[in-house]
């Protein structure tokens, strides 16, 4: 097998292409603009740049429906400006990729530093109820290897999945194998071939029902089924056991590679898809007298997890996109000193 | 004898009558639409229509072939990303000035600069119909809405310029011309690149009965007393309708 040598970003082009992806359109944004410029004259995929991140995302859930797999890529404001499109998706059930490259926020923040901020705007960003599953590599073998999952994921949910990642990850260069996983055909036929009518309204059999709460109940108790059964396929996580350790080390992302430097002293957990949330941790947790979370927001994900464990969890939280292995190790030491 | 209205074919005959109100112009333009498609025999398979929401976004829900009724102002990126994945669909979206100028403008400043090939129905009845009738990027300087009391004092947009300003199909009617209306919807869905005909349509529920009109008829008839047909020019005095290709 021969060896490679990638950015994170370039990663995903490449296998969004392998994976089936024909048609993306973006708006530049770093840290996410590599996906672009690496796809931009490739034969096997048609690229558009659009006027903003609004247009990109709509024009590929016009693309998806049209009946070819579809990307986009885009960093924290990007990702921001597409959520309302991105519950359209959800409701008129359309399989997308969308990657965020986390950069620091609010707002323009620190240009173009790494961050996590946006965990739970993957989660709730939209208005309304929906249930995204959501992966969140930590290398470039796993932005390859999850690209795949992603589209694969989006077609079988038929809903738009989103890829995960960081200004660091993404920026990262490693030398991988770049293994191909199978990939899922589409799933539905495309626009042109019936009278299907794809609405963002409550809808029942192609048709609009915007005032029956018994159809709206339905459809998102359909939406909340749908995506627990599909993401059973993809329990990824990884759990670094340690016995000698009364403390888990939760991390996802750029900060998980962080955490690895702790492995000694610490058990490691980390989650890959990071929504629905794998609920395996809740027996891994039981193991731990303390949990920790560490994470590059103010305790976006450490609050989802608490909630699901129903256990207090310690935080140290990253903010301005440094990270800084003797800062974390005396935040450690000071939590652990704490009974 | 009874004579079979054929186009009909083109729409989901259960969902008629329309959830429109008495004296509403978005019904004329679906039939016209309609007529225009039978006119070209447009194939139901291969032919998608998107729309954005308001009123006149519900018109896609209406047909009787694959649709898409997207986000508020919307359309046009969703019909491109359609058009751009698979050439061989024809692509109409039909939706109201308020989405496609207004929340959706700048798609259309860009959707014209690429000179995507889909055809847009404007249907341009100069408010926010479906909010209660505030002005919209259409009213006219002057005009009464519920958010003008005293008088809307912006301009209205020069989509004609706007269009224009990059070579593509424009064509102006009214819901009072019908056979003139049909020339230009016709026109557009033979063009190549992007068409775009405005529909001047009436909303008596929420703006003409602010305006002095008692009826959807009254309004209707102000069209065929304050437009005129121009054929000639290359381009439309704000009275006139006509086709500038």
């Amino acid at each position: 097998m021969t060896k490679t040598l990638l950015q994170g970003n370039q990663a995903i082009a490449l296998a969004a292409i392998k994976a089936g992806m024909k048609f993306f359109a973006g708006y530049p944004i770093t840290p996410a603009s590599e996906i672009l410029h690496e796809l931009t004259n490739k034969k096997e995929v048609k690229v558009f740049q659009m006027e903003d991140e609004i247009a990109s995302v709509n024009a590929i859930i016009g693309a998806s429906l049209a009946g070819v797999k579809s990307m986009t890529a885009t960093s924290g404001p990007g990702f921001s400006l597409m959520q309302e499109s991105i519950g359209c998706a959800h409701m008129m059930e359309v399989p997308l990729v969308i990657v965020n490259v986390q950069r620091v926020g609010p707002s323009t923040g620190m240009p173009t530093l790494p961050a996590q901020g946006d965990i739970l705007q993957c989660k709730y960003g939209s208005h309304g109820d929906y249930f995204p599953i959501v992966f969140y590599p930590n290398s470039v073998d796993e932005l390859y290897k999850y690209t795949f999952t992603a589209f694969n994921a989006a077609e079988e949910s038929l809903s738009p999945v989103i890829l995960l990642s960081d200004g660091y990850v993404g920026h990262l260069y490693e030398t991988i194998e770049a293994v191909d996983s199978p990939i899922s055909e589409r799933s539905r036929s495309p626009l042109g071939t019936s009278n299907r009518h794809f609405t963002g309204l409550t809808h029942k059999d192609s048709r609009p029902a915007a005032s029956n709460t018994d159809v709206h109940k339905k459809l998102i108790k359909h939406f909340e089924t749908k995506q627990k059964k599909i993401s059973k396929k993809y329990n990824n996580y990884e759990y670094i056991e340690n016995k000698s350790s009364d403390t888990l080390l939760i991390s996802y992302g750029a900060m998980s590679r962080a955490s690895y430097y702790f492995k000694e002293d610490y058990a490691i957990y980390r989650p890959i898809r990071i929504f629905p949330i794998v609920e395996d941790i809740k027996e891994i947790a039981k193991k731990y007298k303390k949990i920790v979370v560490m994470e590059m927001n103010a305790g976006q994900y450490a609050n989802e997890v608490e909630r699901l464990i129903h256990r207090e969890v310690e935080l140290i939280s990253i903010q301005g996109g440094r990270i800084d292995l003797h800062d974390i190790g005396s935040r450690l030491k000071r939590i652990n000193r704490k009974k | 004898m009874i004579r079979k209205l054929t186009y009909l074919s083109y729409l989901k005959e259960d969902l008629l009558p329309t959830e429109w109100c008495p004296g509403c112009g978005n019904g004329i333009v679906l039939k016209l639409v309609c007529q225009s498609m039978e006119k070209l025999n447009f194939p139901k398979k291969g032919t998608v229509v998107v729309s954005g929401i308001g009123c006149s976004g519900r018109s896609a829900g209406f047909f009787n072939l694959d649709s898409v009724h997207t986000a508020h102002g919307r359309a046009l990126p969703v019909a491109e990303g359609i058009k751009l994945a698979n050439e061989k669909l024809n692509v109409i979206v039909i939706s109201g000035d308020g989405d496609l100028l207004g929340i959706g403008g700048n798609h259309l400043l860009h959707a014209t600069r690429r000179n995507t090939d889909i055809n847009i129905i404007c249907i341009a009845n100069a408010i926010y119909g479906m909010t209660g009738g505030q002005y919209s990027p259409t009213t006219e300087v002057g005009s009464k809405t519920l958010t003008t009391p005293s008088g809307n004092t912006d301009l209205p947009i020069d989509v004609q310029a706007l269009v224009k300003a990059h070579n593509c199909f424009y064509a102006r009617s009214t819901t009072y011309h019908l056979k003139h209306a049909t020339q230009c919807i016709v026109g557009a869905l033979e063009h190549k690149g992007l068409s775009f005909v405005e529909v001047k349509t009436q909303c008596i529920t929420n703006d003409g009965r602010r305006r002095g009109f008692k009826n959807g008829y009254e309004m209707l008839m102000s069209y065929k007393d304050n437009y005129k047909i121009n054929d000639k020019s290359s381009e439309l005095e704000h009275d006139e309708i006509g086709i500038i290709k």
